[in-house]
């Protein structure tokens, strides 16, 4: 965890939708509609563990 | 670090290495189909004018162009001095064994297999009327070629610079 994931995430959102961009250009948006799911799953395969995480801690947070 | 930054550099390089050659694979092909058509028109004069047998006049064509489809030719002429085979086979096997180097797909092969099968076996009138014929099918691939690299080349490119770096993103 830390500041670089943001930063990553945010490279993948970027370069994500610039391929969006360039497919949907050259008439290919079924194409361009899977790369914009792999972007999501990507980032939520990323997401995911710190998401697991803030679960734990609120369970935590309400067990007494 | 230091290895980091030059291992993301390698991908880099080599999926943008991947999208140019895509590239250069459709810019290439209207060139081929168009060097073709030229060589085509060629062989009609080199027969209704000079009445060249199809040894030579191939063997003259081949030598008249630098492209990568005047292999074909020259590997036509080559088989047919070499004895065994009628115009139809060496010209047959000459596209089978050329196509590789070339940036020409299955449509443009069987319209050339197609010439091929009536090569050397009628009159010079038959003759030019195939040639014409073919000429007018390389014309319509070299006008569907050129739609489809308009389409992809760019595209190739740009998706193989962005491919690498998305793959930079995820593993660094």
């Amino acid at each position: 965890m830390g500041i670089d994931m943001i930063f990553r995430i945010a490279a993948i959102g970027i370069l994500v939708s610039i391929l969006n961009q360039v497919l949907i250009r050259s008439g290919r948006e079924e194409i361009a509609m899977m790369t914009t799911l792999t972007g999501v799953i990507v980032v939520l395969a990323m997401v995911a563990k710190e998401i697991v995480n803030l679960f734990d801690t609120v369970k935590a947070m309400f067990q007494f | 670090m230091v290895l980091k930054i030059g291992g993301s550099l390698l991908v880099l390089a080599a999926s943008s290495l991947i999208g140019w050659i895509l590239a250069g694979d459709f810019s290439r092909r209207p060139n081929e189909l168009r060097a073709l058509q030229g060589m085509l028109e060629m062989f009609e004069t080199e027969i209704t004018f000079m009445s060249n047998v199809i040894a030579d006049a191939f063997d003259k064509i081949s030598k008249s162009s630098q492209s990568s489809v005047a292999l074909f030719f020259k590997l036509t002429a080559e088989k047919l001095q070499a004895g065994g085979m009628n115009a139809c086979q060496a010209w047959e096997a000459a596209v089978k064994e050329g196509i590789r180097a070339t940036a020409l797909n299955k449509e443009d092969e069987s319209i050339l297999l197609s010439f091929g099968k009536m090569l050397g076996n009628s009159d010079v009138e038959g003759q030019v009327k195939n040639i014409r014929l073919t000429l007018h099918q390389l014309k319509l691939q070299e006008q569907k070629a050129e739609e489809s690299r308009k389409k992809n080349e760019s595209m190739c490119k740009s998706l193989g610079v962005l491919g690498g770096l998305a793959v930079v993103v995820v593993l660094c």
